[in-house]
């Protein structure tokens, strides 16, 4: 079985937010009203942080993607009083939308901040529910969500793999932000697989996890930038 | 003279009855909440999470509430016999 | 064995409220009941639109709910570990006490395991927790432990109320009905008396690890998590003092609003609040150190992340609310407290008063700012609560009030048996104890 992770070239990446708008589109996530996005309660899967290193006048601003670590030790899936949260058989963190009572601890509990919750529901724009994906599920109101690796596409490679009558393959999927990334910045593919581009991107001498020291054991990686001062 | 005799023997019945049926829902909560905990150690065992954990605090409430509901039993009946002493 | 028979006649003043009903009474039920009615339609509201109506965001996920819950569940403490201890200890001023204290757990526990369903963004979903629910996660341990504690508590709080509601079985005619029904036949007979007094002594003994773990698995909901300022070992002793030191202020307010209200002052005499009052001030005092430990630990590792969140509550954003704290529940108990001249009754209700404001304002600090500081540098956003949460406590306040309310109307708020037990049989059993301390006649004559 592929132990799906993700590589973050840091160096790339632009901070264009091409990955936010694809994941926010691709996974049908709740565009909040101008009222409650102030109030904090925008919604997103992926984010975009600013990171400020140093102080002045040595300061490093550093824009580096926020989404779901995929932990192979995720503190979040331990708290959870209903096994909504839960670590699958892929080792993909999953989220059980019709069981979440929405407790929010999960939340509490993820030191990434990656999880996001529906304070309330609001409809569509007019028009934007014609771009409504229909692999993947509205969530209502009261229910956790968060980056599930487009695990909807993994589906259709998996089926296709089945079809085929051969294993999924390194290659087989990727999820949306790592598809529209103009920069090529994201890399996605299994990290068991040494022949596969994030196995070996994941051993490189600049990659490094965040907050590694918590022991969650997170399959995102991000290579560190070259100019880094730290 | 009788009817008023009759009248209070059934209400003396009704409290008995209804404070009998106090103790049976007490039970009823027990059983309940034995079987509760039993389908959570079955379910941690299908979802392969740990189950010492689960089976460790269903004991541990288990007995609580077994505790709990053995005294009030006790009490009652402790009760109950000691009123018939009284009468005799 | 028990050689007295408790009866109607000294005590009237217990049984007054049981049967006047004053014009006041039903005002304030009037009124307690406008506030629950209004709660109820906000709680109603919020079902509807949603939580968006709390002043809740990302990344403060967690609050007036979640710090009430915490709140109410710290007061369910004093009740019938303060019954408990003091019973296991032959403490004879306990008497005029046992009862408020018991009722006060009963009720608070009641309204405490409302909240977490309030909080929930599904609470339609509620039988998952049965259902699906896993033994692993702390909230899990929650809805065990309170279940078992209401349990137990409940149980604690009958089984004394037995033989008063046997005399008020024989006073009584308008509620006869509900007198028989509850006093299970009671009728004072020394095998009876036997029989609950063995009952009374198991579970007092029970009772008290059960409470101990209800509070320390609260603290577990945030121990357990990798949230800095959260995870920290000292939470379950240092949620289960503050439980105990609210509890205690919570039972002083009783005590005086019941003994101005029902004209008890015969009853609950100033020696009473003395001695209650001496273990508030030791609550205090060990309040005070396990804050100091908690903090300095934190200051001197220095972890960034902790450090962030420290400083935040010391002097960023919390300094105010994190001060006023600490000059509530340490150094205006400690002060009024320490000095018999100022352990009266209306420098106890002072201390008390402040006590209940800085445990709030304690579980408020542990909540939030702790969540408004995440490792991430995540976009935090200031909570601040809304009109629905403030509703929902100001209901769930008169909710407690009126419990109390109804259940003074119902049974003596005071035990009456055992105020007569204690005038009958508390001074010689006491006279017996205190002779066996004194060293043996033929030792003492060599």
């Amino acid at each position: 079985m592929p132990r799906w992770g993700m590589v973050i070239d840091l160096d790339r990446c632009t901070a264009c937010g091409a990955c936010m708008a694809a994941c926010k589109v691709e996974n049908n996530v709740q565009i909040v009203p101008v009222d409650e996005s102030e109030r904090g309660r925008r919604m997103h899967w992926l984010r975009l942080l600013t990171q400020t290193q140093g102080s002045y006048p040595n300061t490093q601003i550093r824009i580096v993607p926020n989404l779901c670590m995929m932990c192979d030790n995720p503190p979040c899936t331990k708290v959870c009083p209903v096994h909504a949260t839960y670590l699958g058989e892929d080792k993909l963190v999953g989220q059980i939308y019709p069981r979440c009572i929405g407790c929010r601890y999960c939340m509490a509990a993820c030191p990434y901040s990656v999880k996001t919750f529906n304070w309330s529901h609001t409809e569509p724009p007019p028009g934007m529910d014609a771009i409504l994906n229909p692999d993947v599920s509205v969530r209502p109101r009261g229910v956790v969500e968060k980056c599930t690796f487009c695990y909807h596409r993994l589906q259709v490679a998996k089926e296709n793999a089945r079809a085929e009558d051969r294993p999924v393959r390194d290659t087989d999927y990727q999820p949306a932000c790592v598809e529209n990334c103009p920069a090529d910045a994201m890399v996605f593919g299994n990290l068991d697989d040494d022949l596969s581009l994030v196995a070996q991107l994941s051993r490189s001498a600049r990659a490094k996890r965040a907050l590694e020291h918590l022991g969650t054991e997170p399959k995102v990686y991000f290579l560190e930038r070259r100019d880094a001062q730290v | 003279m009788s009817e008023p005799q009759r009248g209070e023997h059934w209400y003396r019945r009704g409290i008995r009855t209804l404070q009998f049926l106090s103790i049976v829902l007490m039970w009823v909560f027990l059983g309940g909440a034995i079987i509760w905990m039993v389908n959570l150690v079955g379910a941690a065992r299908a979802q392969g999470d740990a189950i010492t954990l689960s089976v460790g605090i269903s004991l541990v409430a288990v007995q609580v509430y077994a505790l709990v509901a053995s005294v009030l039993t006790y009490v009652f009946f402790g009760l109950q016999r000691g009123r018939r002493g009284a009468e005799e | 064995m028990r050689r007295f028979e408790p009866s109607c006649t000294r005590d009237e003043a217990l049984f007054r409220p049981t049967e006047e009903t004053s014009r006041r009474f039903y005002v304030a039920v009037a009124v307690l009941l406008a506030v629950v009615l209004f709660t109820a339609c906000m709680y109603v509201r919020q079902l509807i639109k949603g939580l968006a109506v709390t002043g809740m965001m990302q990344p403060v996920t967690w609050g007036f709910y979640i710090i009430s819950f915490v709140f109410f569940i710290g007061i369910s403490h004093a009740g019938t570990l303060i019954s408990a201890i003091l019973r296991i200890t032959q403490a004879e001023w306990r008497r005029p006490i046992t009862r408020m204290a018991e009722v006060i757990t009963a009720i608070v526990l009641a309204i405490g395991g409302l909240h977490p369903i309030i909080d929930l963004g599904r609470p339609d979903r509620l039988m998952n927790v049965f259902v699906f629910g896993r033994l692993q996660s702390p909230l899990l341990w929650d809805v065990a432990s309170i279940s078992a504690y209401f349990a137990a508590s409940t149980v604690y709080l009958f089984l004394p109320l037995i033989p008063d509601v046997a005399l008020l079985r024989e006073r009584d005619k308008k509620h006869r009905w509900l007198y028989e029904f509850l006093s299970w036949g009671w009728q004072g007979t020394p095998q009876q008396w036997k029989v609950l007094h063995r009952a009374i002594n198991i579970m007092m003994i029970v009772v008290v690890p059960i409470a101990v773990s209800v509070h320390t698995v609260i603290s577990y909901i945030f121990a357990m998590t990798l949230q800095a300022g959260w995870h920290s070992t000292i939470f379950g002793p240092y949620f289960v003092v503050g439980a105990i030191f609210s509890g205690i202020a919570a039972l002083f307010l009783v005590m005086i609003a019941f003994r101005s209200a029902f004209g008890l002052k015969a009853y609950l005499k100033p020696v009473h609040f003395e001695q209650l009052g001496k273990l508030l001030l030791a609550m205090s005092v060990l309040w005070g150190y396990f804050t100091f430990c908690e903090y300095l630990t934190g200051f001197y590792g220095g972890e960034p992340a902790e450090m962030r969140s420290l400083l935040y509550k010391i002097s960023g954003r919390y300094a105010l609310l994190f001060w006023t704290m600490i000059v509530c529940n340490f150094v205006v108990p400690v002060a009024i407290l320490s000095f018999r001249k100022l352990r009266t009754i209306p420098g106890i209700l002072v201390s008390s008063i402040t006590v209940l404001i800085g445990m709030f304002l304690e579980r408020l600090i542990i909540v939030v700012p702790s969540l408004e500081n995440p490792r991430m540098p995540f976009p935090t956003h200031f909570y601040l609560p809304s009109p629905t949460e403030i509703s929902l406590f100001a209901g769930a306040v008169a909710l407690f009030l009126l419990g109390f309310m109804l259940f003074a109307k119902f049974f003596p708020i005071i035990s009456v048996w055992e105020i007569q037990e204690g005038r009958e049989l508390g001074i010689a059993e006491t006279e017996q104890r205190l002779s066996a301390y004194l060293p043996d006649e033929e030792v003492a004559r060599v």
